[in-house]
């Protein structure tokens, strides 16, 4: 035996370990690949051939319908079918497009909805960038500043002095994050740190905080004077709808389910009875509960809670309604998420000193929310899917945009097309949200 | 000059429901003094040492430090927490944050020291445990003996005058209880004030001032390593020695 050999002269084998050697990886090539999943043997061949002809089967009518035989112009129904009595009328989508999209929002002023989405499509631009590193707050202000500038945009009319400069003061935050991501692609110095000298000599504590308040209020000026004279027409929510009801309903539900949902969850395994009682109750009572029920019942007794004078509008009356409907299922997500977290995790956020907020807050929250981004996307998917319920209550969202086609005398009995075209716009969008998960998922991937 | 006493436990009793768990256990730690504490499976040291800063409630006696007299609510926790870390079996590091960040949060938002300054202290204290090259990494990213090693740089973060060790080691193999031990030993001969449940016996001879014996929820015997491990007064005591030794 070697090894003993060397024990008994009295000195060891040096053990030098093997170079590692690259992975062993087997390519097959497109026509392996076919061999080795679709045809390795007589019954695989088979059950290919069988899947591959059904599908065609199923599929040629459909496209047939939807591509080949389809119209793409005429002025009514009966021309379509004139033209082909089996195909699809797509003609029939585009002169309604505009009130898919905006519903009965005046044609002339529709140029404030786009205008309002670019604004909030570039506040979480940002968020996909690389290079950007507060995140969290640049997406914390489009959550709490968009929705003031949303609101004077879309709504118009008379507002108040306070919503004015809030106004503004957001815009000049977007601005400012623009100004400072353009300057950090460049290389160069941000905003604040240009100025930091000049407050340093003002106010010494924290000079880089002041001269980032300071630019945000000398900018908010100068756009509050800028726009000064801006005056916006009123636009009645009772008009607002289609796609844009939509997307305004889901998103401002989706922003709101996640903080309801938290503090119930807490709530719920909080020690204290009366707020476990209270929470219990709530999420039972809201999720054993249809959501037509919530959403009637938020429209016909929502305003009995509400002196006379105050005039609640139906979209106020529906988001809270869905809101306090997404927030209890949401609840339930977030806590299967702390369930999740072992109780050594608590032993040592205590241990550390942590007390129970800032131990949520650091430890337990961003680690249960990570592990349920699946659930609560799923949640969020469904919730943007529930909210074309609310043209049960005769709001115009795109689902009552898209069945008030049918009774156009234009387009009498077109029931078929505006849903499936529906349905892709749906599915485009619920795809989107689903492969954004899965992305973050793949970042925020730190353990195993 | 006259030591204080560190630590001082009265009469503490625990039950779990029906079960119980600590009987009448007394115990008064002096500062700079190790504290080696044994005892077989579900003799209630680790349930003694998580008492101690709250971890787990218990239902009678007293425990005071540096002669303060602790109540059982949330302030006497914070404050005992405040002076005290504690290292774990199985680490608990928070695997969502870096090894570095591990180390900061705790003087950041606690002890509200600048974040700059907050990494400059936990670097330095990351080195004294070999692991600074690691600083960017996960926890799930690095080995048990590193992770704990962290731990006990992120417990070291804020200042801690006493340290409380729930069997640090026993979920390492052997290779890594070996860097761990180092910087244990180290950690007892920079004069800080250690409990350490323990089953390395090694350790217990090498920096102890006192070996604990617990058996059945109460202290048996407590002394001198020499004494406690050479020539216990009980056969309980002898009985475990004989099972951890021949090992």
């Amino acid at each position: 035996m070697d090894t003993q050999h060397t024990e008994q002269s009295g000195e060891l084998l040096k053990f030098v370990p093997r170079p590692s050697r690259p992975p062993v990886t087997i390519t097959y090539g497109p026509a392996g690949w076919l061999k080795k999943n679709m045809f390795g043997n007589i019954w695989n061949s088979l059950l290919t051939f069988t899947v591959f002809a059904l599908l065609f089967l199923l599929l040629k009518p459909f496209f047939e319908w939807t591509l080949i035989k389809a119209v793409w112009t005429a002025s009514t129904r009966r021309e379509c079918l004139a033209i082909s009595p089996d195909g699809a009328c797509w003609a029939g989508i585009f002169p309604w497009f505009n009130n898919l999209m905006y519903g009965l929002y005046p044609d002339a002023l529709q140029w404030r909805v786009n205008l309002g989405f670019c604004i909030g499509f570039l506040w979480f631009v940002p968020l996909a960038l690389k290079k950007i590193t507060n995140k969290m707050f640049i997406a914390l202000s489009g959550v709490t500043l968009f929705p003031f500038i949303a609101n004077y945009l879309f709504l118009g009319g008379e507002r108040s002095t306070f919503h004015y400069i809030v106004s503004c003061f957001a815009l000049a935050y977007l601005l400012l994050i623009y100004g400072n991501i353009f300057l950090k692609y460049m290389g160069k110095k941000q905003f604040e740190q240009y100025i930091e000298p000049f407050t340093g000599r003002l106010y010494r504590k924290n000079t880089f905080l002041s001269a980032h308040l300071m630019i945000l209020l000398l900018l908010t000026i100068i756009i509050a004077y800028l726009l000064g004279n801006l005056t916006l027409e009123y636009v009645s929510v009772d008009v607002w709808g289609g796609l844009f009801l939509t997307i305004i309903i889901s998103s401002v539900s989706i922003v709101m389910a996640l903080p309801i949902g938290i503090v119930l969850a807490l709530g719920r395994r909080s020690e204290m009875v009366i707020i476990k009682w209270f929470s219990i109750c709530t999420i039972e009572l809201v999720r054993s509960v249809p959501m037509i029920t919530v959403l009637f019942m938020s429209v016909t007794m929502l305003p009995l809670f509400f002196p006379n004078t105050m005039e609640l509008n139906k979209l106020a009356q529906v988001l809270v309604a869905v809101c306090l409907f997404a927030g209890a299922y949401m609840a339930e997500t977030v806590r299967g998420g702390l369930q999740a977290i072992s109780k050594g995790q608590y032993d040592a956020a205590k241990s550390l000193g942590l007390g129970y907020w800032y131990m949520m807050i650091f430890i337990i929250l961003p680690q249960a929310l990570k592990a349920m981004i699946p659930n609560i996307v799923t949640s969020f998917i469904s919730l943007f899917k529930d909210t074309t319920l609310v043209s049960i209550i005769g709001l115009f969202d795109i689902m009552l945009m898209a069945r008030n086609i049918a009774i156009d005398k234009n387009w009498l009995g077109l029931h078929a097309e505006p849903l499936v075209a529906i349905s892709v716009l749906f599915f485009v969008i619920c795809y989107t949200m689903s492969q954004y998960s899965q992305r973050l998922e793949k970042k925020l991937k730190t353990n195993r | 000059m006259s030591v204080n006493t560190a630590i001082e436990i009265k009469g503490l009793n625990k039950w779990f429901d029906e079960l119980h768990v600590l009987k009448d256990v007394s115990l008064s730690v002096l500062e700079k003094e190790i504290i080696v504490v044994c005892g077989p499976s579900g003799s209630g040291k680790s349930t003694f040492i998580r008492c101690i800063n709250h971890l787990e409630p218990y239902q009678e006696g007293s425990i005071s430090i540096f002669g303060q007299k602790l109540a059982k609510d949330k302030k006497s926790a914070a404050l005992i927490r405040d002076n005290v870390g504690m290292l774990f079996q199985n680490f608990n590091l928070f695997p969502h944050l870096t090894i570095l960040e591990n180390c900061t949060l705790g003087p950041i938002w606690l002890r509200k020291i600048p974040e700059d300054k907050a990494i400059k202290q936990s670097t330095a204290l990351l080195d004294r445990v070999g692991i600074a090259h690691l600083a960017a990494k996960f926890p799930g990213q690095i080995s048990g003996g590193q992770q704990q090693r962290v731990a006990i740089a992120r417990s070291l973060a804020m200042e801690p005058k006493i340290m409380l060790l729930d069997e640090p080691t026993s979920a390492l193999d052997p290779e890594m209880i070996k860097e761990v031990l180092d910087v244990m030993i180290a950690l007892a001969n920079s004069g800080m004030t250690m409990i350490c449940v323990t089953h390395e016996m090694q350790f217990a001879h090498q920096v102890a001032d006192r070996v604990v014996f617990m058996a059945e929820g109460e202290i048996v015997e407590t002394g001198p390593p020499e004494q406690v491990l050479k020539n216990p007064k009980w056969d309980r005591t002898s009985q475990f020695l004989e099972h951890v030794l021949s090992h």
